[in-house]
């Protein structure tokens, strides 16, 4: 039984708070969030997750930066340190990198989930937009992130990476000088991506979340256009979904935890500059669909370096990805639209087969 | 012919050590500390299917509550004071 001053004191913090603050306005307004109950429901989940993950990710981040050292000379000697001498270095570094990995994938199932629910139409286009942003900004919070453990594998798919966004036509060798900060990858690029790595992408990924959970608790959560025309139950947010929500939060964390102890993942051989790129390296698994698309594109198309060609196809690809909210007119009207969700099939689909071929190749 | 056999134990001996020093350890390989991590492991699991239970049980008393309507303010209580 709590003490009586404590009662008091927490009783005066109360009054202290309610005084100054309009705390019961935002308690009703928590009691009139409704959440709409279909047979889709399961997926309104995922941008929790992700919210949770980024959050998990935040604090383990935070503590390998203590021990981190952004310096060619020192960056590989740090994580090793951080992983051989540190007290459960090991698992904090661990549990950052399937974070990370858990992250991008509950990020690419809440994006295509809401492709194919076309939950990004009107007047959901901004939710739309700064979703696909945050999935950008991932992506590269992950090849920053790699490129950090400064080993050869990370060099060599960095200089990929970085290589390929440079065969862009006029913009390409702008991007690419930005990214490296140099011609080549060096030292100099390890200090840039650290500095994304831990203060721009952060600062844009807080900014952007901020902007997405707004809208959501605008617009509200969008139903379906095949569950609109039925009767939808609605069930509180507080407490009804928030309580699953934890449920689900607490497996994601079981499950990050476990892959953190059984498959800590490895450390190469250090960078060097001037070794060539070790054989059949692979980049990460979210970007083996590009991956495997390039190399469906022989060297040379008509005279143009196929390289090139593949990778303005692959931008305008995306491009419409990202635009598809503005294209499909039928879904903004509240008319079905097939073609948009034969759209989000292929997308979808091409997705995953392509990521699983890059896999087992 | 013995040479020839103590300069391949030399060779392979060499090959190990290097393989060795390349491959950095990433989990503890001390079977005391792999037990306890292991063991620490279990009982993380246990304390999230306990909490899992702990808040099935308040969403299921909440479900209730709202079902038989009574969780709802009602509007023109008498005020006892």
């Amino acid at each position: 039984m709590p003490k009586r001053g404590s009662r008091l004191s927490c009783q005066r913090f109360k009054n202290w708070v309610e005084e100054r603050y309009d705390i019961e306005a935002v308690k009703k307004l928590a009691r009139h969030k409704l959440v709409p109950i279909n047979q889709y429901e399961i997926w309104y989940y995922t941008g929790g997750i992700a919210m949770f993950l980024f959050i998990l990710q935040f604090i383990s981040g935070m503590v390998l930066s203590f021990y981190y050292v952004p310096h060619p000379e020192y960056a590989f000697k740090s994580i090793i340190e951080i992983v051989t001498k540190l007290n459960m270095g090991w698992f904090f570094r661990s549990v950052h990198h399937w974070g990370a990995q858990l992250a991008i994938l509950v990020l690419f199932i809440h994006v295509f989930s809401t492709l194919l629910l076309k939950s990004y139409r009107k007047p959901r286009e901004l939710l739309w937009i700064t979703g696909f942003g945050l999935l950008k900004m991932s992506i590269f919070f992950g090849l920053s992130g790699y490129f950090l453990l400064w080993d050869e594998r990370a060099f060599a798919a960095v200089r990929v990476a970085t290589g390929g966004a440079g065969n862009l036509p006029i913009v390409g060798g702008l991007i690419k000088g930005f990214l490296r900060g140099g011609i080549d990858v060096t030292g100099d690029t390890l200090t840039r991506f650290y500095a994304f790595h831990v203060s721009i992408l952060p600062v844009l990924t807080l900014l952007f979340v901020g902007i997405h959970l707004l809208l959501v608790q605008y617009h509200g959560m969008s139903i379906p256009l095949s569950a609109q025309n039925k009767t939808t139950k609605k069930v509180p947010f507080f407490p009804n979904v928030i309580y699953k929500d934890f449920i689900i939060w607490l497996v994601v964390l079981g499950i990050m935890v476990t892959l953190a102890t059984f498959l800590p993942p490895e450390i190469g051989k250090k960078a060097d500059p001037l070794a060539p790129a070790p054989e059949n390296i692979k980049p990460e698994w979210y970007f083996l669909f590009l991956f495997q698309t390039l190399k469906l594109f022989p060297g040379e198309i008509l005279g143009l370096n196929g390289e090139t060609i593949a990778i303005l196809l692959i931008a305008c690809g995306i491009l419409f990805f990202f635009l598809i909210p503005f294209f499909d007119r039928k879904s903004n009207r509240g008319e079905p639209s097939p073609v948009f969700t034969w759209i989000g099939i292929f997308y979808t689909v091409y997705f995953i087969v392509m990521t699983v071929i890059g896999f087992l190749t | 012919m013995k040479r020839f056999i103590l300069l391949l134990m030399l060779l392979l001996v060499n090959t190990v050590i290097v393989w060795a020093e390349d491959k950095v350890e990433v989990f503890p390989s001390v079977r005391y500390d792999q037990f306890t991590i292991y063991q620490n492991l279990a009982i993380f699991w246990m304390g999230i299917i306990g909490l899992i239970i702990i808040i099935k049980i308040k969403l299921k008393e909440i479900e209730r509550i709202q079902k038989m309507g009574i969780d709802k303010e009602e509007k023109d209580v008498p005020l006892l004071d």
